[in-house]
């Protein structure tokens, strides 16, 4: 309790310096708070919009504190990865250049289904307008009817739903990407296989 | 003598078309063989709707074996690299694997780099105007369906180099889709450094035979396709989970020579679904929801058609 009310009192000493209501002596000193004080300043100079560019405010050592205490994930994972890389060292070597995309990778796959749900609105999808087109984003700023909210449970579904279509449209999109790499060898094959039958 | 003038008129327009075709196949083919044999080092950028990739495309040859390595710069990245007929794909969390084949499956239909002449049987090859594409002069090739089933492929090839510079999947009503235009080039004596070093690297064994006829005959029976478009072939069918999310699906894989589609069926998620469909680029997904099984098709065709092939899709009597 005394400590917070020092700190109040602190903040006060400190702005009451800066707003020139109080001198800076050797009294004040001792409740001054110099980052504050750089604090006071800069709000000030934003508000006047004295600065040109964007407030520059430090929160790296914040940041590195809250770093400190977090657990770190995955650690374990890697190691397992580097080993296994390891073995493999001579087959995939190549590897190793794409190493730090690994993460973008889930990320990746569900752009897919963004990029999908956000090009079905093009020119000429709207020319066919006979095609009813699949509305797998909800539209934004749309207003629920009241009717809607007081039965959540059905609109969970929906939403559930919607999710699993968008899923399932991106792993078909992934899947025919993925298998089409091998329509050329098989297209071949077949014709390979037919004109040793002609023979 | 009028009639005389008709005859030479409709000789000489015969003779022009045809002079046309091998023009234009020839071109073709030229382009084919000069991506095969020259150095380079070149970099494009596949533009479809809003969205835009970036690639780089690296070729050339060492030793007498065949080198390509082709990129793409954005995003989770995706490196495929040849050496000869083995071709090997790089994707984050996916093993890398291998595919005994002679191109590369990436944004240029491997059709180009082979036999163009098999086309013939469903599309016309029509040689269009010149232009300047990437600084250079270029010649268009345009490759027209035989039928409104099917988008047109446009080709823009150098005139002195006969490289690739541009291409364009157009709909019959002449919009563009999605295009893929060279921004830099490079043709070299020497091959690029990165290609080299690939000779001394090892890759994953190419996969084992991928066709399995005796399945194939089998799954065929499961379902009935009723409708496909001219000059579309059954390549592969067989019944697998999906990668990413773990369903079962009856899948069935054609082509035409340029552009595959693939069929699914699957079991139908609950609720009632409109049937529907997306787009992006040349790529269409379209769902039809058949009330007992769901099917999707998915490929490089327009949406009447895949709605028309994905409807006509049956339980066998």
């Amino acid at each position: 309790m005394t400590q917070s009310n020092f700190n109040v009192k602190d903040g006060q000493v400190t702005s009451s310096i800066l707003d020139a209501e109080q001198a800076l002596d050797n009294a004040s000193q001792a409740q001054f708070d110099a980052e504050k004080f750089a604090r006071y300043a800069l709000i000030g100079d934003a508000m006047r919009s004295q600065q040109n560019q964007a407030p520059c405010i430090d929160i790296t050592a914040s940041l590195a504190d809250a770093l400190a205490d977090e657990p770190t994930y995955g650690e374990k994972t890697s190691g397992q990865e580097f080993r296994q890389e390891n073995a493999e060292n001579k087959v995939v070597a190549l590897s190793s250049w794409r190493k730090p995309l690994a993460q973008v990778a889930i990320a990746a796959s569900v752009s897919l289904v963004a990029v999908l749900g956000v090009s079905n609105y093009s020119p000429q999808e709207q020319a066919n307008s006979d095609f009813p087109v699949l509305q797998s984003t909800p539209l934004t700023g749309s207003v629920s009817p009241v009717s809607l909210s007081s039965e959540p449970a059905l609109e969970s579904a929906e939403k559930g739903l919607r999710e699993l279509q968008q899923q399932r449209i991106g792993a078909l999109v992934l899947e025919h990407q993925r298998q089409s790499r091998m329509a050329h060898a098989l297209a071949q094959q077949a014709q390979e296989e037919k004109e040793e039958q002609k023979k | 003598m009028k009639w005389l003038a008709l005859l030479l008129g409709v000789g000489l327009s015969a003779q022009v078309v045809a002079s046309d075709i091998i023009n234009a196949k020839q071109l073709l083919t030229d382009m084919s063989s000069a991506i095969q044999e020259r150095n380079f080092d070149a970099s494009f950028v596949v533009v479809k709707g809003k969205g835009m990739e970036p690639y780089r495309w690296l070729h050339g040859k060492v030793d007498n074996s065949e080198l390509e390595i082709l990129s793409r710069q954005n995003g989770a990245g995706l490196e495929v690299v040849r050496v000869d007929n083995k071709v090997t794909y790089f994707e984050p969390q996916t093993q890398p694997y291998s595919i005994e084949t002679d191109a590369i499956a990436g944004p240029i239909p491997e059709i180009l780099f082979g036999e163009v002449g098999t086309l013939a049987s469903s599309y016309d090859f029509v040689l269009g105007g010149k232009e300047r594409i990437a600084d250079r002069a270029a010649q268009l090739v345009r490759l027209v369906s035989k039928d409104e089933h099917k988008y047109n492929y446009w080709l823009w090839i150098d005139i002195q180099s006969a490289l690739l510079l541009k291409a364009a999947y157009v709909t019959q009503q002449g919009e563009v889709l999605e295009q893929l235009q060279l921004t830099h080039i490079s043709v070299t004596e020497q091959p690029a450094q990165p290609l080299v070093e690939l000779s001394s690297k090892d890759f994953p064994m190419p996969l084992a035979s991928l066709a399995q006829n005796d399945t194939a005959q089998k799954l065929q029976n499961n379902w009935r396709i009723g409708w496909l478009p001219d000059g579309f072939k059954l390549l592969k069918s067989d019944r697998h989970k999906l990668d990413l999310n773990n369903e079962l699906a009856d899948y069935f894989l054609f082509s035409d020579g340029l552009v595959e589609f693939s069929v699914f069926v699957q079991r139908p998620l609950s609720g009632q679904r409109a049937s529907g469909a997306l787009s992006s680029g040349a790529t269409t997904v379209y769902v039809h929801n058949s009330g007992a099984f769901d099917v999707s098709v998915v490929g490089k065709i327009p949406t009447m058609t895949a709605k028309a092939i994905a409807e006509s899709v049956t339980r066998p009597l």
